[in-house]
């Protein structure tokens, strides 16, 4: 099954025809492109907008199959910097295609996944080469109303799509139960995309998972999908990383645009020892290559070597997971990381503290760093056997000192 | 808190009193003479009296109110060069007190800074240079950018001897009568290092534990100068207890703010040391040298501590069971 192809990938639509929902959208996608067959519109590129699994990426390669067009693809694994931009698809804008293609598409594909931390520059970057662009570009998105995309909306011809309607999709999915030989309950199929939403990829993903190994379908196998949330949260995304097979499994789940990776480290490193509960050996190799991939994210954050990350987050992905020693996957719960929790419980006693070792470390002639482990440990013995002593330092520091310190004191 | 902690109660205000260092000393005292100094750069081990060397030569420059002509800095405590700047702006702005032409700026831990703070650093001492003197205080000279270095008379501080370091540590126990046997003298030596700083506040803790500090007093202070946690915490992991370990790493880092290198040389003094309980076979020892390198390296070059020292613990499990640590 691992090695299946995904059945969103095998049954994707060759002709625009064969796209379900979105007739207006599809409409104007058609109308937009055969411009370019009467020269260089006024609107070179396109913004398709809507939710997730409606269609859009998949009525850009159907409409380019169909009509003899190359697709040059820019996705979410690509660091958008502006520089990899034009490198990439700036040759692309001006050369005509060899091998008997009519012209080229240039697919910007979830540019929401474009952060305009990381890739600095990239959506200013896809503005200019719009400007330059000989060939069509095609955007799409999520979110359309994201203040970062407001430039781009004005040179774009907008073309928005919705939810594919319930009574599109169950078709979909009725034929490819057909082809793969799958018996369905009528009802099994409607509550697969009841849970969807409209979202079409994600319905047959989920009948691709509930048909593994099944010739029939029933209800109660839908039901023991679980809750679909719209976002992939990290309870599902440590799941997948941790039955990942393949090294690709593991590493497109970073690929994913709402993939929050500083908040995925914290989340593994909480995660890893449960996981790996009864396997020092499993624990200690993802260790190992979580704290290497933590090397580059500091390199990344220290030198803005952007370029470092792919390998940091393979690293914390594929080399958490697929280690020598891995045992058999099983069910855990997996928690929320407690060093984010115990950071939140302790902000207000931190904050006095460091004032604290900031105070006695200028008197003393000391970083607060040097005093904590030169000073500290002989004043707590001192202090504990005289308490004049502890008395006379805490009149000194006031009353937040005095508690701070009889804390650190343990007293 | 200057007449509570010993370190402070005797630290010399003239250079005069300063243990050993004496070709330094007299240079410094010519500094005084001429009201002349120039940038200084003084480089050396712990507790070897550099910033007590800095804080008398400003006494003896400036008198009594030495405090207005000083600033006194820890680069490791300021958040960043650019808070430095602010500091040193505001500080050179106004002309010294007195009768000496110019102000003293002493940062200490000026290793600690990197090299484009450093840089940051010379631009400010040409650009003060008027009425300010800096004074940088470092471990390390080599981790001090050439152009520094070039633009500061420097002063290599040596080791102290042991006989002046006991010759201290007498002369403090008599002033406050405490007995001090021979053994205990000798036991502060060893476990200090040479550190004069470490060896006082040792001398101090001591006296408060017993009435007579000799070496089994001094001993104890060692260990209980170590926050049990870690021996806990080291305890966990070797038996394999990798969670309830990773949640006394936490207490340390997040509660008691300690750093993880920081955190990592107590580990190593806890395990490496003559005395330590832990009774590792000395193969074990080896593994965990080479690994507590390979996470001190991995600190300074990572982003999140707690994730490299939790490394540092499933590696230590890993070895325990390897040693089958009981």
């Amino acid at each position: 099954m691992s090695r299946a192809l995904p059945w969103t990938e095998k049954y994707r639509p060759k002709r625009v025809a064969e796209v379900v929902g979105n007739e207006e959208a599809k409409r104007q996608f058609l109308t937009w492109l055969r411009r370019w067959e009467r020269g260089v519109p006024e609107k070179k590129a396109a913004l398709l907008v809507g939710p997730p699994g409606c269609g859009k990426t998949t009525l850009v390669y159907a409409a380019a199959n169909e009509f003899g067009y190359e697709v040059i693809e820019m996705n979410a694994s690509d660091v958008r910097t502006a520089e990899k931009i034009k490198r990439i698809v700036g040759s692309s804008i001006r050369e005509t295609s060899l091998f008997g293609y009519r012209g080229k598409i240039v697919l910007f594909d979830e540019v929401d996944g474009i952060s305009t931390r990381e890739d600095r520059g990239g959506l200013s970057a896809i503005l200019e080469i719009i400007k330059e662009s000989r060939v069509p570009i095609v955007l799409t998105a999520n979110n359309p109303w994201d203040p970062k995309f407001r430039d781009l909306r004005e040179v774009c011809e907008v073309i928005r799509f919705n939810p594919i309607p319930k009574s599109e999709a169950i078709k979909v999915l009725k034929r490819i139960c057909e082809k793969e030989g799958i018996e369905a309950d009528e009802r099994a199929l409607a509550l697969l995309i009841e849970r969807a939403q409209g979202d079409l990829r994600a319905a047959i993903n989920d009948l691709q998972a509930v048909a593994q190994g099944k010739k029939r379908i029933t209800v109660d196998d839908i039901r023991g999908l679980g809750d679909r949330s719209k976002q992939m949260d990290m309870f599902e995304i440590l799941r997948r990383v941790f039955t990942a097979k393949t090294f690709d499994q593991a590493r497109l789940i970073t690929l994913n645009p709402s993939f929050d990776y500083e908040m995925y480290f914290q989340w593994i490193h909480e995660n890893l020892p449960y996981q790996y509960k009864n396997s020092i050996e499993a624990l200690a190799e993802a260790y190992d290559a979580l704290s290497k991939a933590d090397v580059y994210m500091g390199r990344i954050k220290r030198e803005q070597e952007w370029s470092l990350l792919p390998y940091a987050l393979e690293l914390a992905t594929a080399g958490v997971s697929l280690i020598p020693h891995k045992p058999p996957f099983k069910f855990v719960k997996y928690n929320f990381p407690q060093k984010i929790l115990l950071m939140a419980r302790t902000k207000e006693f931190r904050q006095k503290r460091d004032a604290l070792l900031r105070e006695l470390a200028r008197r003393m002639h000391i970083s607060s760093s040097k005093l904590l482990i030169e000073v500290l440990p002989y004043l707590k013995i001192i202090a504990e056997r005289r308490r004049d002593v502890l008395e006379k330092i805490a009149h000194e520091l006031g009353t937040t000192g005095r508690e701070v310190l009889k804390y650190l004191l343990k007293v | 808190m200057s007449e509570l902690l010993w370190t402070e109660k005797y630290r010399p205000k003239r250079l005069d009193e300063i243990v050993d260092q004496r070709e330094i000393v007299e240079r410094l005292k010519e500094f005084v003479r001429n009201k002349s100094v120039p940038h200084l750069l003084f480089c050396g081990p712990p507790g070897t009296g550099k910033t007590t060397a800095a804080l008398c030569l400003a006494y003896e420059l400036y008198g009594e109110n030495w405090r207005s002509n000083v600033l006194e800095l820890n680069a490791s405590d300021e958040r960043g060069i650019s808070v430095i700047r602010e500091r040193v702006k505001d500080f050179a702005r106004t002309a010294p007190s007195g009768d000496v032409p110019f102000k003293m700026v002493i940062l200490d831990e000026a290793d600690n800074m990197t090299a484009d703070a450093q840089q940051a650093l010379r631009r400010m001492m040409e650009m003060y240079a008027r009425n300010t003197r800096f004074c940088l205080i470092a471990n390390y000279l080599s981790k001090i950018i050439d152009p520094i270095q070039s633009r500061c008379a420097i002063f290599r501080f040596s080791p102290l001897p042991k006989e002046d370091v006991l010759a201290r540590l007498k002369y403090i126990a008599k002033c406050e009568k405490v007995v001090v046997t021979h053994d205990g003298l000798e036991a502060i030596w060893d476990v200090s290092g040479g550190d004069l700083r470490r060896a006082i506040n040792i001398l101090q803790a001591a006296a408060a534990i017993g009435e007579v500090v000799d070496a089994d007093t001094v001993y104890k202070v060692a260990g209980l100068a170590s926050p049990k946690e870690i021996r806990e915490m080291l305890v966990l992991a070797l038996k394999g207890d990798f969670l309830k370990a990773r949640d006394t790493l936490r207490k340390l880092m997040i509660e008691y703010g300690m750093s993880g290198v920081d955190l990592l040389r107590l580990v190593q003094k806890e395990i490496f040391s003559e005395k330590s309980p832990l009774d590792l076979p000395p193969e074990a020892k080896v593994e965990i040298a080479e690994l507590a390198g390979e996470i001190d390296f991995r600190l300074t070059e990572g982003a999140d501590e707690e994730i490299q020292m939790s490394t540092f613990l499933a590696k230590l499990a890993l070895i325990g069971k390897k040693y089958k640590v009981r």
